[in-house]
């Protein structure tokens, strides 16, 4: 956890603008309901450079930027740009009117609107709502802007017309061209989070010209990115984030893809001793898909037998996030057939998985997993309301029994089932939700991120339930980009890439680094 | 006030009250409370007297048992605009039905409800099977449900309708208090049992809060989001027969005055007993303040007027309290917490 050099002089080929300070963190602070996000982290970007920020998910480089662009407040800590300091909570705007410009994952850009719309509004956005737009200002301003990063594209064509990389340009360049940037303040410096999640291979070089365009105005850049290669390909120096702390700052230069991996992954042993369980070969898999299509899964096969946990993991984008939903007829099913326990599923459903005794925990509590509004016996008791009425009668005592039963055994705290879901802290509800399913002893249990935004104490009493329930013959299907959690659960991990499996790691052979190579040597191939 | 905190409405029986869980969710009784002390002051001569009381009581079940049925799809999350043009139709239809074409009372009503059972299901088959935003979708059908209510009652007001319907209602009060009255509370009681101690009632809830949970745990989402459009049409049609029960007439334009009125009581309601929960106890509660302010005022000499204010300002006050109460009570429990 030491921060490093500051004394480098710049990495390779810098242009003698390096070095002047722009933006500076130091000490940034950030919890969410009492678990930390960023236990403090500093971050400097100099002016000219392209800084990479890495780390595996959930290591809190998501929450630095949000904490930057205004989404969330922050705790604690300094933030100054040119020695200006601002003072937290940055307010709704974060620092985007102090010289930085954001492009998140999303782009935030309407399909049916056109660049000059987009751009215009920009250039209009804080002006009173009545004053007259001028169209030809506008085109000439986007036209000048387009050309000066040599892009070859229509201001009229609407945004869906694009292709991916086109969009992700279009959303730079308007970042980069606010004209509420431009106000001679310092900068300015651009944050990309993760642009190339969703691009195809071959057209991110077309995104990192332009990066490097940028950077010879003067520009800075801010590249999040899982993408080990990327990062070491166009950055100037890389900064690694776990576990919301810093692990350091290096020139990207001076590294290699080893390095950087060990930095990201951390050299910690794994603890503990797990339960193992008898992969029951004997009997027929508990459920079987074959050739399934979903949005990004492509002929993909899988067998989940009774005892095993099957651990899926990739890059983000790679279709392995989405398995665990499709797998539960919780997502558009394109093709492919589905056998559980032996018995064909026709076109899968929710409802009807659920039949097969087939349950899914999903990854976003707050959306999917849990209404955090209502309690938590009513949570708990949501797929059961019918098996245990009288009549027409809810039978709530019984509810309430099972729901404390489930509080007890999984040690949910604090133990009240009255208490809204919302309440408790992110790792007690993920005990509230997985022990829901549990205590019905299901055949197949589907996780998508079991343990995303959980403490280390709950993690470790989440792996141990986990491995204690395949023991009594269930099957496990873990959707995670936490390769440690992988190293510790799964029997077998397929990592996948372009919605295909792409590799299949077994027993010893599941390490984070054997992980890390699998997965992020792919870009290579 | 301890002695409320055992009858808990709304927390699916839970028998383990310790305290006041929630004092805030007790401010709606408080200030009809004071509402009445303070009008017995103000009218003693014509506000507590047992005129006015029946009065108050029977004139308003007719919007209690519209309001009941429009918390039901409000439950999960989808609003109705449609109830009250459902309830003019099915008031012109039993009307006329009966008076110009001689249909006995009985069947006449008979096929009033039938028909808003029939617009619920229209709402629900466009709202579910083309996934559009009920709102919008009950606005459009409760207009055209209204343009069709004009043709059949001819535009004109229609009375004279058999005078059992009106015995049933109204004219044979028991304990002084008009039938509709008793009909209306048995209805809340209904719903009461329907929302706390039914499947249905508590999938309705999770469709509310959040439709994605609802369906990840096989909750089938689109047929219950249906199935609470016909509850609250063919309730608002029952409603429309109530009324031509109670005034023995009626015309086109009947509904027209119900919609905000019912709406208002709905939010109103969802700030007391159970706050941030649409329920049946607390919009009666609701139902009886509002008229309580309103007769009192009226009373007081206040002009016709000062209805559209009282429901209009009630409803934003509501909304606007449902907020604060609930920030309020958040904030204590998380206090406790730590």
């Amino acid at each position: 956890m030491s921060s490093t050099n500051r004394s480098a002089t710049g990495g390779r080929a810098n242009s003698a603008s390096t070095g002047a300070e722009l933006l500076k963190i130091t000490g940034l602070k950030k919890a969410f309901a009492g678990v930390p996000a960023l236990r403090g982290v500093d971050l400097d970007i100099r002016a000219g450079e392209i800084h990479g920020l890495l780390g595996a998910n959930g290591c809190g480089k998501s929450t630095l930027i949000k904490i930057l662009a205004g989404f969330y407040f922050g705790d604690d800590g300094e933030i100054s740009i040119n020695g200006v300091e601002h003072k937290l909570p940055l307010g709704p705007r974060g620092l985007s009117d102090s010289g930085i410009a954001f492009v998140h994952q999303d782009l935030g850009l309407v399909p049916s609107l056109t660049v000059l719309e987009h751009m215009a509004l920009d250039s209009n956005g804080t002006k009173p709502g009545f004053s007259r737009i001028s169209w030809k200002k506008e085109r000439s301003r986007v036209e000048e802007l387009l050309n000066r990063f040599d892009l070859d594209l229509d201001p009229d064509a609407k945004i869906d017309t694009l292709s991916p990389v086109q969009k992700a340009m279009v959303a730079i360049v308007r970042a980069v061209g606010h004209p509420g940037l431009t106000d001679g303040k310092a900068g300015p410096l651009l944050v990309l989070d993760e642009p190339t999640v969703f691009l195809p291979r071959d057209e991110i070089n077309a995104l990192f010209s332009l990066l490097r365009k940028l950077k010879a105005q003067g520009d800075s850049v801010l590249l999040v990115s899982h993408d080990l290669d990327e990062v070491l390909e166009i950055t100037d120096r890389v900064t690694v984030f776990r576990d919301g702390s810093l692990v350091g700052t290096r020139n990207t230069a001076e590294c290699t893809r080893q390095d950087v991996v060990e930095m990201i992954l951390g050299a910690r042993d794994v603890q503990g001793k797990r339960q193992e369980a008898k992969v029951r070969t004997d009997i027929e898999p508990r459920l079987a898909a074959r050739d399934v299509d979903g949005e990004r899964v492509r002929g993909l096969s899988i067998d989940l037998r009774a005892g095993e946990v099957v651990g899926v993991t990739g890059l983000a984008g790679s279709g392995f996030e989405e398995l665990p939903e499709l797998l539960f007829g919780a997502r558009p099913w394109r093709a492919g057939t589905l056998t559980v326990n032996g018995k064909d599923v026709k076109s899968p459903t929710p409802k009807e998985m659920m039949s097969n005794k087939v349950v899914l925990v999903p990854s976003d509590r707050k959306a999917d997993g849990g209404a955090q509004e209502l309690t938590v016996l009513e949570n708990l008791s949501l797929p059961f309301f019918s098996n245990f009425a009288r009549g027409w009668s809810i039978r709530w005592n019984v509810l309430r029994e099972r729901a404390e039963n489930v509080s007890q055994t999984f040690n949910v705290t604090p133990k009240n089932v009255d208490l809204e879901l919302g309440k408790l802290s992110g790792g007690n509800q993920q005990k509230a939700l997985l022990g829901k399913w549990l205590q019905t002893k299901p055949a197949v249990m589907l996780l998508n991120e079991p343990t995303q935004g959980v403490d280390v104490g709950a993690r470790r009493e989440i792996f141990k339930l986990l491995r204690e329930a395949v023991t009594e013959d269930m099957a496990i299907l873990c959707a995670t980009s936490d390769y440690e959690q992988l190293v510790e659960l799964a029997d077998r991990v397929l990592i996948l890439a372009d919605g295909e499996v792409r590799e299949e790691l077994r027993g010893s052979e599941i390490t984070k680094e054997s992980m890390a190579e699998a997965i992020y040597s792919q870009g290579a191939k | 006030m301890t002695s409320v905190t055992t009858k808990q409405a709304g927390t699916q029986g839970t028998k383990r009250a310790k305290g006041i869980r929630d004092p805030e969710r007790f401010v709606l009784l408080g200030v009809w409370v004071v509402l009445i002390v303070f009008f017995v002051i103000a009218v003693p001569n014509t506000f507590p007297t047992a005129a006015n009381l029946s009065s108050m009581l029977g004139s308003q079940a007719v919007l209690l048992i519209l309001t009941l049925g429009l918390i039901i799809p409000l439950r999960a999350g989808d609003y109705d605009l449609s109830v009250a043009s459902v309830f003019s139709l099915s008031a012109v239809t039993v009307a006329s039905l009966n008076v110009n074409l001689g249909v006995p009372v009985g069947w006449a009503a008979l096929i009033a409800v039938v028909l808003g059972f029939g617009v619920g299901a229209l709402n629900g088959w466009i709202v579910t099977r083309f996934g559009i935003d009920p709102f919008i979708v009950t606005l459009g059908v409760g207009t055209v449900v209204l343009g069709l209510a004009y043709p059949v009652s001819n535009s004109r007001t229609i009375s004279g309708v058999d005078p059992t319907l009106s015995d049933i209602m109204l004219t044979k009060p028991f304990l002084g208090i008009p039938l509709d009255f008793y009909y209306a509370v048995i209805l809340c009681a209904i719903v009461a049992y329907v929302f706390s101690k039914t499947a249905f009632g508590q999938r309705l809830l999770f469709i509310g809060q959040n439709a994605s949970v609802a369906r990840l745990n096989g909750v089938p989402v689109s047929r219950l989001r249906r199935f609470a459009l016909i509850c609250s049409a063919t309730i608002a049609a029952v409603a429309g027969v109530v009324y031509v029960g109670t005034t023995g007439s009626s015309d086109a334009g009947s509904g027209a005055g119900f919609l905000l009125p019912a709406f208002a009581a709905a939010f109103l309601g969802s700030t007391t007993l159970s706050v941030g929960r649409f329920n049946p106890w607390g919009t009666l509660i609701a139902v009886y303040f509002l008229v309580t302010g309103i007769s009192g005022l009226q009373l007081m000499g206040a002009q016709q007027y000062v209805q559209e204010l009282f429901y209009g300002g009630v409803l934003v006050i509501a909304v606007i309290l449902s907020k604060i109460v609930r920030a309020r009570s958040d904030k204590r429990r998380l206090a406790q917490l730590k």
